[in-house]
């Protein structure tokens, strides 16, 4: 395995201190920039939504057509990633602008904000690859590392997978009723109330994509369904695609509960660094990703305004560089290439012989 | 707005189309100011009548639900990319178009100071309601005394003009404390009103360089009939007190004091105990806000408005059971952002910070 073993307490000690810095120097410095950076973004989706439903509308011609739902698929790629979780993780609570505010915003996904901030910015956020503790892991659908029992039904897992980047938002939608509880220490009484909140949020989004706007358009309701069917699925293909990779990949570190009691300040941090995997590619790739192409700064820092990442990802990596930690990034082909060859690994039994690398004596040699 | 626009886009199948947004996301397209409910509004007029305070006129949206005399409004800005709020007191008299605070520089006050500094015609500001009952009722009693000081001027001006626009025959002392000529608001209005209304006896008092103070002496001189004068104060705490302590041995009439909602707001009850986590403190949720029991117990959690405006004081809770003060609705709450001041504990609460 890859995980550090010629870093002493010291090391982390410095090491997370580092971290911290980088952290205030950028929290110190928020200002007018990053609210014109994010209201920018808004405006943009926004604007980018009226133009797509109302080309939608003129839904006939097919250059319309494909227009259309380029751009309500772009505006719901970049409310889901961009602001929708980013605002939810209170990364613009500085700002006081009740549009992101992270205790009301509601993001356009079947996914109620309030259980999106629980299953995700606590539980995903906390016990970050923590087998049996990050539900993120897998979904409690999918084996995604080899300290996951194996199970026949994994055998099924790669078109389990297809069909979960299919249904995305559905799938992040039922994620926090965490069906597994049931009758242990979860009451039916409260799964109900939360089937309740996901309901609602449901409704909302049929209603609207799938029968008030195509049936605005008249004659042309089925172009129109057509066209707010694929912005939605085109969605959520995006934002599997960015996730499985932001966590799933090759070279990327899951830990067991043993590993992860009692972390250390530094050790919090290397779980975290060591758990995600980036992307690289242009800025406009980075900001419709919402930036979770810099998921291993997002996990470091899951507040900071997410256009800061693209700042500090030189300093992390050098800072990763200086101590001998992997920093974990690729272009997308090649990360998503390692998710799926990771995907079906896991869906055999066995377990996966485990590279050493990135111990002391490695590391003396590296430099 | 347009009212049939502004029904039509506040239907509920506008509101379906917007879902999850608001409809006011979409309207910010457009412009800052247009907005289903809330009410804003554009400066139309700034005047710096002395060096450190500016009077702004502003033009309120439609959604502007008008005010009483002496009540305030919370004025919101945008400063380094985040939106602030600070309380000012109307001026204007309650049937004018148009809002009028005056607003003083202020030491560390960032809103303060930058509209005295910046604000200029076409600003956009972010409004509350009117807040506050300093004059329920708007008809004039037979006498009265305005006894102001300092920026306290303006909540009674308010009420100088309602009552005056009404034609109020009211016979008036308004009597002002400054601490020089040059930092006197309203100076000459004053004096015109007082050159037309002859009921109307206006005396202004300078405290600075060894000036008077308000004491019994001077208010006996300058309101030998004050028993029979109902008194609206306002002014710096200090001043307030005095003057209350003052009157009351003199007078049985009705006094009104302006003060702000927050401070008038009922303490708040609460049950339950109330952890924080970071400080690793724990608290009884029996007495006040969230935002007062971490004060109480040495917290200096942020704030602005206390009145649940500004979002300033917003924290963490991990997990608890709250009430709502503005309406007194119970709901529990596990990793949410609250206001700190408009909460209560209905329960145990767990909060980060
Ligand atoms: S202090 Fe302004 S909302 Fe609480």
């Amino acid at each position: 395995m890859s995980k550090p073993t010629h870093l002493s307490e010291a090391d982390l000690t410095a090491f997370g201190q580092a971290l911290d810095q980088i952290r205030d120097d950028v929290m110190s410095d928020l200002g007018e920039r990053d609210a014109r950076y994010i209201l920018r973004v808004l405006r943009t989706q926004r604007a980018s939504e009226v133009a797509g439903r109302a080309l939608l509308f003129a839904g006939l011609l097919p250059p319309a057509w494909l227009a259309g739902t380029s751009l309500l698929a772009l505006s719901k790629i970049l409310e889901n990633m961009e602001i929708g979780h980013n605002v939810m993780h209170g990364q613009w609570d500085w700002m006081n602008d009740p549009a992101l505010d992270s205790a009301t915003y509601e993001w356009d996904n079947t996914c109620p904000s309030a259980q999106w901030k629980h299953s995700h910015n606590y539980v995903h956020h906390t016990f970050t690859n923590i087998v049996d503790l990050d539900r993120d892991l897998g979904y409690t659908l999918l084996r995604v590392s080899e300290d996951q029992a194996w199970e026949p039904r994994f055998l099924a897992q790669p078109g389990i997978a297809l069909l979960l980047a299919a249904f995305f938002q559905w799938g992040v939608a039922l994620h926090d009723l965490e069906f597994e509880r049931l009758g242990r220490d979860k009451s039916w009484k409260d799964m109900r109330a939360q089937a309740g909140q996901i309901l609602a949020k449901v409704r909302g989004q049929l209603l609207k994509d799938y029968l008030l706007f195509p049936t605005l358009a008249g004659p042309l309701f089925a172009p129109v369904l057509a066209g707010n069917l694929s912005a939605n699925f085109t969605r959520n293909i995006w934002s599997f695609l960015i996730i499985f990779c932001g966590h799933f990949t090759d070279e990327v570190e899951m830990y067991d509960r043993a590993e992860a009691t009692d972390e250390s300040r530094g050790q919090w941090y290397l779980r975290q660094l060591l758990g995600s995997s980036n992307l690289t590619g242009s800025v406009p790739f980075h900001v419709l990703s919402g930036h979770l192409s810099y998921q291993i700064e997002h996990h470091l820092f899951p507040d900071m305004p997410s256009h800061r990442y693209r700042e500090i990802a030189p300093r992390v990596q050098a800072l990763c560089a200086e101590y001998g930690i992997n920093y974990n990034t690729g272009s997308l082909a090649r990360q998503a290439g390692g998710v799926a060859r990771r995907i079906l690994r896991m869906s055999l039994p066995g377990r996966r012989r485990r590279r050493v690398t990135n111990t002391a004596a490695d590391f003396a040699e590296a430099a | 707005m347009n009212p049939i626009v502004k029904r039509m886009l506040g239907s509920s199948l506008a509101r379906a189309l917007a879902h999850p947004s608001s409809v006011d996301d979409y309207l910010a397209l457009i412009d800052d100011r247009l907005s289903l409910a809330e009410p804003r509004g554009r400066v139309v007029h700034a005047v710096r009548q002395t060096p450190d305070s500016v009077t702004l006129a502003i033009e309120p949206n439609s959604n502007w639900r008008g005010h009483h005399a002496g009540q305030h409004v919370l004025v919101g800005l945008t400063l380094d990319g985040a939106r602030h709020s600070r309380c000012f007191s109307i001026a204007s008299a309650p049937d004018e178009p148009l809002i009028e605070i005056t607003v003083k520089r202020n030491g560390a006050g960032r809103v303060s100071n930058y509209l005295v500094d910046q604000a200029q015609r076409g600003q956009l500001l972010y409004l509350s309601p009117a807040e506050g009952d300093f004059c329920p009722r708007s008809q004039a009693p037979a006498k009265a005394l305005l006894l102001s000081a300092g920026s306290g001027i303006t909540p009674v001006m308010s009420v100088l003009r309602t009552w005056l626009s009404h034609g109020a025959s009211t016979d008036i002392v308004f009597l002002h404390y400054a601490r020089a000529p040059v930092d006197m608001i309203y100076a000459d209005e004053l004096e015109a009103l007082a050159a037309e209304h002859a009921r109307l006896q206006s005396i202004t008092v300078f405290t600075g360089a060894g000036g008077a103070r308000l004491d019994a002496a001077a208010l006996d001189a300058q309101v030998p009939d004050l028993a029979e004068r109902e008194t609206w104060l306002c002014g710096p705490a200090g001043f307030m007190d005095t003057a209350e302590t003052l009157i009351a041995a003199r007078s049985s009439a009705p006094l009104h004091r302006e003060q702000f909602a927050a401070s008038r707001r009922a303490s708040a009850h609460g049950q339950g105990a109330v952890q924080f986590l970071k400080s690793d403190i724990a608290a009884s949720g029996e007495h006040g806000s969230l935002l007062e029991i971490a004060e109480d117990a040495g917290l200096s959690p942020p704030y602005g408005c206390r009145m649940g405006i500004c979002h300033a004081c917003k924290c963490h809770i991990a997990e608890g059971t709250v009430r709502d003060l503005r309406t007194d609705r119970v709901r529990q709450v596990r990793d949410t952002d609250l206001q700190l001041c408009i909460h209560a504990a209905a329960g145990d609460v767990a909060i980060d910070f």
